[in-house]
Formats: structure tokens, sequence, C-alpha cells
């Protein structure tokens, strides 16, 4: 078994490189690789807890919690530094981890100008995100999610294209917005707590099960719900995203669609249907509502878009939208499947997020009309382009596939119109897709742009996340059994 | 057993992977091109040894697949007669297809990418066919999908072709919704998703759910199977390489929507409505593709539209409950029109890439080899007496006339009037193909014929014999009892048998009728009469024929009913709703923010800091008046 402090390493890690690299500002070259050798070492230290599965469950962690760190921190305020894994946080640090080191390697090149900040916002990114699927305690939980802002706000800020700015201030006003309402009402529960019991607490564990009034716990819940809803995106507060997305460099992109977006879905599941049970079932309608609209909303539009990476940015709404209605219905199945789907997503987006930028880093556009039979020309991304392109559009025996399929069967029980309607937005992701890559990679070229194929990095990259694709395409087992039993201790189910 | 199965689907699936993988690069072309022959007859072989040690339907288990709480979706094969029958013919004719395939793409450089995706084809349709629950047998189903859109695009270049593939893919899923909602809802009727167990369980549900759910399935079944109205995507198909079409078309993916209802007939065949809708769409697919044949120039769309007809009277035979002469027409149908199809491609070699049949001419002189084969595939679509043709028609009709009534009284006739016309439009392509001379102006005139690579044309004789003598298989009951009928007919089926003197008069009025359309073709196309009809239908087609030759207009129809408004509202979703409502409201708020800071910001002495204090003290009111709410 490994120490207790193994959480903490884990959490800091990330942010101690960080602090490294500040020393590194003019030494371009040295800084990517102290980044990537961090980055490195921190997937290997989030792949290395999956062994810790099964191994006795640390004293007073709350049940399904495999790894457990309870510390007093602010003891006036009964703020305490809890960090716990279960199955559902070791899959998001494991994916978190990965995207990380992808989003430094697709940046290796691209990035010319103050190399080194730009290393240490993703490394600080990174820290502020494991924060946020480590922590147990509300207070904590709130200051990650404050934390891994800032760096993004820089990163589109600083590195962006074109309307850098409008985006970047855009971006963090929504997500300010919505956060400090749940500040609010995170103050809300720990005083309505407090008053109940004489124990004034931020912990989570402690803080299920406080009754509430129903309307306050209307009102609790929606601040919330609004928080989380803006960082999903659900549908109509999703406007940021595209433009977040079209102005941010590509690190950017692939962190905010791969991390960022899930962190939403993670927070609904681990803190807003545990903590308000009724108030989320009295708001499930419109949970379910809100994401088969995003799901067909956002794949109509995706059809009509001229920019690839706006494109990619509707699609992962439309694809959130799956998410959402998994955690609406709350069925086991439906759960495991949009736990399973965030992985999904994380993955597949990031791919196409990257693939964009590396047209991007070459031709200098993204306009779609710009290209054109790239397939003869660069046939190995071409190659790489269609696998990824069909994972999104949820074709069976690649991942995206395995995550829909189990939230539709999932959702079926209990929001029969709605998943009727979601499987119509199966199709409308093959229709933007194919039309993608007819425009880009069939036909003849539109404009004559002199282009390479991938770069060994760039392949090496991409087959992995093309293998991750597949593997859990073909047997997504092992991390099915991984969401079992938090899975089924949230929706009350049998494991 | 389990070794034969996993080969079967584990050979084609690892030749095409491995081929993707180091074809071309590592292996040169010819090891390429072995490879995936190999991997192909290696499955039939392995096909043939699972035949060989067959005795009970048998379910194998592979491994895991979807498995989360009580929904378990496994790599389960299940092997009955009616899969393994499947997987002989389409092991053996995709085999020949392959083979065929070395000599027709000798030429073309991308030869890595059509071969993979070929044996990927095969892997996909091998998993449909054997999938023991839906959810794996949708892979198998989309697998197909993908594998035949990115084939049908093969020269991705030009567009149309391109886009043809994407119809393929886009109309095809359409269907898939149907499918998608039926295994889900049957989830949740039945806590299943086995095919085996479903299909036992049907009793448990009141019949309006099964009706239900047999209609989903025809959905999904319209689009695979190309069935009206969701046949559009099929003749647009025949973009793809001469091969594709023959494997698209005879062996696989189109005949997945009327085996996915074969499979589940002992559901959803309770319902009288599913089984009288799957019926008449059947025969109306049926009729319309004969009429739109009868009027084409293009000797693939010919044979597309005629796959289309063929396909419905396979559909009418499931609405009739003849499941056996339906599969025995299902495999009839994949040999003489794998046969024509490769026929076509060593025409369409042979002239230098013509597909006009308007432009032929004298073919049986210059290529013999393809001649008789062709011949003999289209005497097997005519129907001709004696031909495997005519007794699996035959044995569906007969099955409509079985059930009676004044519905299925008028399918039959429905269904004989098409044989009549499947006949006039095989015989007429013939003729006009082969008979006659080679026109004027063609290089083959003057001797410059391209010779067919050998192999093209041997790869078409297993396929004629096996068409016209195909009917040996399943020999009507007075003539000896058919050898496909006992080993495919389970025990308790209610397939109802003909008299013997009533079925020797059906197949009578058959023989009338095939031979009918033969003299009327032959009477406008043949000898003399051919060249007077080929100026007058060269003249652009007007009135009805030009409605036929357009496919009834269906695609200008959908145009614009559904594709245009798709792409305009898509536009005008995104530019006016989601950045003009939406995302402007949230600007001109966000703006209105702005000013009032700026009015604040006049009336302060402009400072950060005491702004920021200010908040902080705005803050803090704000959390001290929610404590005194809570409190």
């Amino acid at each position: 078994m490994i120490p207790v402090p193994f959480l903490t390493l884990l959490l800091f890690l990330p942010l101690a490189g960080s602090l490294l690299l500040l020393a590194m500002t003019r030494r371009e070259s040295l800084a990517r690789i102290t980044a990537l050798t961090i980055a490195l070492a921190e997937t290997l230290l989030a792949c290395s807890a999956w062994f810790c599965q099964g191994s006795t469950t640390p004293q007073a962690a709350p049940p399904g919690f495999f790894l457990f760190l309870d510390r007093p921190w602010i003891e006036t305020l009964g703020i305490r530094y809890t960090l716990g894994m279960d199955g559902i946080s070791l899959l998001l640090v494991i994916l978190t981890a990965f995207v990380t080191t992808i989003a430094l390697l697709v940046s290796w090149r691209s990035i010319k100008e103050r190399v080194a900040l730009h290393f240490l916002l993703i490394l600080a990114m990174e820290s502020g995100i494991i924060g946020v699927f480590l922590s147990l305690d509300l207070f904590l939980f709130y200051l990650f999610w404050e934390l891994m802002l800032i760096p993004m706000f820089f990163l589109i800020g600083i590195w962006g294209h074109d309307r850098n700015i409008y985006s970047a201030v855009k971006f963090f006003l929504y997500t300010m917005i919505g956060s400090l309402l749940m500040l609010l009402a995170i103050i809300g529960i720990y005083l309505i707590h407090g008053q109940q019991s004489g124990v004034y607490s931020f912990g989570l564990s402690e803080l299920i099960g406080t009754n509430f009034s129903t309307a306050t716990g209307l009102w609790l819940y929606g601040a919330f719900l609004l928080a989380f809803a803006v960082k999903f995106p659900l549908v109509p507060l999703h406007t940021w995203l595209p433009d977040a997305h079209t102005d941010a460099p590509t690190a950017g992109s692939v962190i905010l669609a791969g991390l960022l977006l899930k962190t939403g879905a993670y927070g609904l599941i681990r803190f807003g249907y545990p903590l308000f049970p009724e108030a989320a079932r009295t708001l499930t309608p419109l949970l379910i509502g809100l994401a088969v609209a995003g799901i067909l909303y956002a794949s109509w539009i995706a059809f009509a878009q001229k920019d690839m990476k706006r494109l990619v940015a509707y699609s992962s709404v439309g694809h959130m939208g799956f998410v959402a209605l998994g955690i609406g219905a709350w069925t086991p199945v439906a759960l495991s499947g949009s736990l399973l789907q965030m992985i999904n997503h994380g993955l597949t987006t990031t791919a196409l997020f990257a693939m964009v930028g590396m047209l991007d880093e070459q031709a200098h556009t993204r306009q779609i009309e710009d290209y054109g039979g790239l397939w003869s020309k660069i046939p190995i991304y071409s190659a790489f382009f269609v696998l990824f392109a069909m994972a999104s559009a949820g074709l069976p025996g690649l991942n995206n596939f395995v995550g829909e399929f189990l939230i539709l069967t999932g959702s079926f029980k209990v929001a029969q119109l709605a998943t009727v309607l979601a499987f119509i937005g199966v199709i409308l992701p093959l229709v933007y897709t194919v039309r993608l890559i007819q425009e880009v990679l069939f036909q003849e070229e539109r404009r004559p742009l002199s282009m390479t194929d991938l770069s060994l990095r760039e392949i090496l990259i991409l087959t992995f996340l093309a293998l991750a694709d597949i593997v859990i395409g073909m047997h997504p087992a092992p991390l099915l059994e991984v969401l079992k039993v938090p899975v089924a201790l949230l929706t009350g189910g049998a494991p | 057993m389990k070794l034969y199965l996993e080969l079967i689907i584990l050979l084609p699936l690892l030749g095409g992977i491995v081929n993707l993988l180091l074809g071309g690069r590592l292996l040169p072309r010819r090891l390429t091109e072995l490879l995936a022959c190999a991997v192909i007859w290696g499955s039939f072989a392995a096909t043939l040894g699972a035949a060989a040690s067959y005795t009970a339907p048998v379910t194998v288990e592979l491994g895991s697949w979807l498995a989360a709480f009580d929904f378990k979706a496994p790599f389960t094969l299940y092997l009955d007669p009616l899969s393994l029958s499947l997987c002989l013919m389409i092991t053996f004719v995709c085999g020949l297809i392959h083979i065929y395939a070395v000599g027709y793409m000798k030429d073309d450089p991308s030869f890595v990418r059509f071969f993979a995706l070929l044996n990927l084809f095969v892997a996909a349709m091998l998993v449909l066919i054997l999938a023991e629950n839906l959810p794996l047998l949708y892979l198998g189903w989309e697998g197909v999908g993908f594998c035949s859109y990115a084939l049908i695009g093969f020269w991705y270049r030009k567009p149309e072709n391109a886009t043809a593939g994407r119809k393929a893919f886009i109309v095809t899923r359409i269907g898939d919704i149907g499918l998608g909602i039926a295994i889900v809802w049957m989830f949740q009727l039945f806590g299943s998703v086995s095919i085996t167990k479903l299909n036992s369980m049907g009793y448990l549900m009141p019949i309006g759910v099964i009706t239900a759910l047999g209609l989903l399935m025809l959905l999904a079944a319209m689009g695979k199977s190309a069935q009206v109205p969701l046949m559009v995507w099929l003749p647009d198909a025949m973009a793809g390489p001469t091969p594709v079409s023959a494997q698209i078309h005879a062996a696989t993916m189109v005949t997945a929507g009327v085996y996915l209802l074969m499979r589940m007939f002992p559901l959803i065949g309770v319902s009288p409505t599913v089984t009288a809708a799957i019926a008449i769409t059947g025969a109306l697919t049926a009729f319309y593709g004969a009429t739109c044949a009868l009027v084409q120039r293009d000797l693939k769309r010919i044979l597309a539209y005629s796959t289309i007809s063929q396909i419905g009277y396979m559909m009418l035979g499931v609405g009739a409950g003849a499941i056996t002469a339906s599969t025995f027409h299902l495999l009839e149908h994949a040999f003489f029109k794998a046969l024509l199809f490769l026929g076509a491609g060593c025409v369409i070699t042979a002239m230098h890439h013509e597909q006009d049949i308007f432009r032929m001419g004298g073919l049986r002189r210059t290529i013999p080899g393809t001649f008789w084969p062709f011949l003999a595939g289209a005497v097997c679509l005519a129907g001709v007496p004696l031909t495997g043709g005519f007794f699996s028609k035959d044995g569906i009709l007969g099955a409509v006339w079985l059930k009676g009534g004044g519905f299925y009284g008028t399918l039959y006739f429905v269904g004989l009037i098409t044989a009549f016309i499947t006949a006039v439009y095989a015989i007429r392509m013939v003729l006009i193909v082969f008979a006659g001379e080679v026109p004027l102006n063609h290089s083959l005139s003057k001797g410059e014929g391209k010779p067919l690579p050998r192999i093209m044309e041997w790869s078409l004789i297993p396929l004629a014999v096996l068409g016209v003598f195909g009917g040996l298989l399943n020999l009507p009951e007075y003539l000896g009892s058919g050898v496909l009928n006992s080993f495919l007919s389970q025990p308790g089926s209610h397939e109802g048998m003909l008299p013997h003197a009533t079925e020797l008069l059906l197949q009578g009025v058959a023989a009338v009728v095939a031979v009918a359309g033969i003299s009327t073709a032959w009477f406008r196309y043949g000898g003399d009469r051919r060249q007077q009809r080929l100026a007058l239908e060269s003249a652009p087609a007007r009135g009805i024929s030009a409605f036929l030759m357009e496919g009834w207009r269906v695609d200008a129809l959908y145009d614009f009913m559904f594709v245009r408004p798709y792409k305009w509202l898509s536009s005008i979703l995104w530019q006016w709703v989601d950045e003009g409502c939406i995302d402007d409201t949230l600007d001109r708020t966000a703006a209105l923010f702005g000013r009032f800071g700026h009015w604040i910001g006049a009336r302060g002495d402009g400072r950060v800091s005491r702004s920021l204090i200010g908040m902080a003290a705005g803050a803090a009111l704000m959390i001290g008046w929610l404590a005194w709410v809570m409190l």
C-alpha cells in the first residue's frame, strides 16, 4: 500500500513543476523537456493509482473510496483538506494526466513566444483540474474550481488568435458568474447544515443528508446547476464555447474540451445530486430537456460551420448533451454510460482539436473551404482524421458508441421521448462529420497548399489516442468495472 | 466449433488490419492481394468446417463487450441453419469477388486501401450475420455501413463519388434510428438483448408492443436493404468500383435488412400488422425497382434498380412468412447478381470505362467469355423456367398466394406484374449490350479491345453454374425434397406447403409470365428492331420514361423536402438564433453592465483598489444577508 501523502503528491506535482518552470523562462528547450517530464511522471503516478483499487479501504473513508486523505486546515471555519479517490476520480485523473501530456506535446513546436509561461500555465491548470476531481471538501473544491480557470484565461488571452481578448473575457465572465453563485450556495449549505447539526463543516460526507425546505433546496441546487451547466455547457449557456475554442491555441482547446467540460458533469454527479437529491429530482425534466435540446440544436448548427474548430466545438456541445442526458436519467446503466462518455469525449475531441491544430500550424487557416483533396497529399493524417471523426460520429467498435449506447439504454426507462429524440441526435453528428471529411480530405484541392504529412511526434500522439479509442470501443469492460462501485453507491442500486 | 467461428470472423478482420498497416510498404502488391484473397477463402474453409461439424444451433461466447449492471452484450456468436447458409454464401461469393478485384483493380494505385476495406467489409458482415445479440449485430451493421461509405466514395476525387458514399451512409443510418430504439426498448421490456432469448419471449408482451417493435425494425431494414422510401442511396452507390457494387448489392450489405427481419421473425412475425407492412413494402419496392430499371441507360444503374426490386421480393416473402423461400431467393440472388455485376465490370473494362449501354453492342463476339456467364445471370434474373432464379422467385410468389385473401392476392399480382417487367428489362439489357454491332465510333470496332485479365472472366463461371443450377438446392416438393428447405425449416415452423397441383399451376403461370416478358423484350429490341429502338430511346427522355429514369423523382422530392430545409435551417439557427439571439442578448447584457460600471467609475475616483474593496464589501454584505436569512 502506498503511504498516505500519495494524493497530495498527485495533486501538487504539476503545480510544483510549474513553479520550477518559473526559473526557466529564458531556456525554452529545457522548459519543454522539464514540463514533459513532469507531465509524464504525473501520468505514471495517476496510472499507478489504478493498482490501489481493492486494497484495504483507508480508515474513515466514505464507501467506495480506496484512497483517502483528511487533514484539518482552517479549523475555525470547519474547512478541511479532504481528498479522496474512487473509481470515478481515478478515471478522470488518469484522463487529466494523459490529456495534459498530449496538450504539451501538441504545443511543442507551435508555441514560439513565452514558451515556459505557456507550459507553466498548462501544468498549473492540471493541478487545478486534478484538485477538482479529488476534493471532498466543498471549500477546497471551490478553490480548485477557480484555480483552473485563471490559467485558461491567460492561455486564450496571450496565445489565442483573432478576437482572443474578447473570447477570454467572455469565457471568464460566464464561468465566473456561475461559480460565484455556486460559492453562495456552498456557504448556504454550510450555514444551514451548521444550524441543523451544530457542526459547521464543508466536508461532503458531512453535508450529505442535510435537510432543506423545498424552496431552499431548489435555490441552492439551482445555483450549483447553473455553475455546472455553464461548464458543461448546456444550451443556452454554451455560446462562450465556440468563441473560446476558435480563438484558443491548440493546447487550450485540447484542455478545454478534453478536461474542463468534464468538471461540470463531474460536479453534478459528485456534489449536485448527492447533496440535493430532492431538488435534483424536481429539476430532472429541465436537465433532460436541455440535454436533448443541446444534442439536436448544437449538432444541427455544427453542420453550417465554416471554421473547423468551431465545428468541433459545436460537436462538443452536442456530445456533452448525451452526458447530461445520462446524468438526468440517473439510472446505473445511464450513469455508467455518462461517465464513460466523459472519458470518450475527452479522448476523441482532444484528438480532433489536435488534428485541426496540426493543419492550422501548416496552412494557417482553419476554414473548411480552403482545404480539399488532403487524402492524396497527406494520407496518414487523413486516415487518423477519419478514425477520430468516425469515433466522434459514434461508429460502433470505437469508444464514443459505447458511452452513447449505454446512456440511451439506461435513459429509455425513465425518459422515453427524450431518448427517442436523442436517437435522432445520433445521426446528426454523422451528417456534419461526413461533410467535413468530404470537403477537407476528399475531392480536389481548392487552394494550392503544400502540406507535409505527420511528423513522428504527431504520429506518436495520435497513435496513443487512436489505441485508446479502439481499445475502449472494443473492450470497455475494465473501465465499466472500475465505475461499478461508485455508480452503484450513487444511484442506490446493487453493484 | 468455437475455433471455426473465431476464424470465420477473425481472418478477414486480421487481413484488413494487416493490409492497412503494412500493405504497400512492407508487403509488395502481390502479397497484399494474395493476403486479401487468402483470408476470405480461409474464412470460407472455416465455414465449411463449421458446416461439416454442425449438428444443432450453437452459441459461443468469445469475450465480453458491453456490460454495465444488468445490461450485457458480450461478443457472442450464434450459428444456426440461417446464419450458416448465409455465411457460406458470403464467404464464397466475396472470395470470388476478391479474386476478380485483383484483376479489376490491377492498375489502381490505391490497392491497399481497397483491399483492406474490402476485407473489413466482409468481417463486419459476418459479425452482423453471426451476432447473437442485437448490439453486436448493430456493430456489424454499422461496420458495413462505414465500409460501404468508404468504398462507394473510393475514387474520392470526384465530388459525385464522395457525395454518393455520404448519401449511402446517412440514408441507411436514418433507418438505424429504428433499430436503435427497438434495441433499448426491448431491453426495457424483456431485460435482455439476446436474439435467441427475445425470440422466445414474444408471448410476454401485448400484440401492440410487438407491432411497434416490428415496425421499428422494418424501418431499419428499409434503410439497409434499400426499400421504399429509403431506397434512394442505392442507385448512386454505383459510383464505387464494380467489385464493390457486386459485394454491396449481391452478397452483403443490402441483404442485411432482410436478414434482420428473418432473424427476429419469431418475435415480430406474430403481429399481422407487421407482416402486412413488410409484405407491402416489399411488393411496392419490387415494382418500383423494376419500373425504374426498365428505362435506364447506365448498365450499373439497371442492375442497381434490379437489386432494389429483387430485395423487394425477399421482403415480400418475409411478409408472407416464407422465411425459407426468402432465404433461398437471397442466396440465389447473391449468385446471379454478383455474376451480373462482375460481368458488367468486364463489359465496362472492355469498353474502356463506358457504362452507357446505348454506346455498346456486338459484345457477344468481342468478349464471349463474359457474354455466356452474363446471359446465364440475366436468364436467372428474368426467371426463365428451370433456372435457379425461377424456382426461388416462384417460392416467394407461391407463399404469397398461399396466404390468400384480398390483400395478399393483390400483392401476388403485383409480384407477377413485376416478374413480367423484370424479364423485359433483363433481356433488354442483354440485347442492347451484346447483340447488334459494335458502335462505329468506338475503338472496339477497330479491333482495339482492351484485353481482360483472365481471372476476371474465370471468376464468373462458378457463379454462373450456381445461378443456373442453384434450383437444385431447393427443388419444389413434387420433384423431391429441397435440401435447403429441410435444412432451414425449424421444428414447429408454420410455413405452409402448397398442394402439388396448385404449385405446378403457379409455376406454369410464372413460366408464362417470364416467357411473355422475354418475348416482349425480343419484339422490341430483337434483330433489326434494336437499332430503331436505340435511336428512339436515345432522345432525351420525356414524360413517363423521364419519370422512371429519375427513379420516380424521389431524389428531387427529398432534396426539396429534407435536404434543403436542413441546410437552410442549419445556417439560420447558427447565424440568427445562436449568434443573433442568444449570444447577442448576453453580449448586450454585458455591455450594459460595462456602461453601468463606467457610470459608477465616473462618480468614483477610478482607483481599482477602491473598487475591489467595494466589491469585497458587497460580497460580504450579500453573504451576511444570506446568513441572516438562513439563521
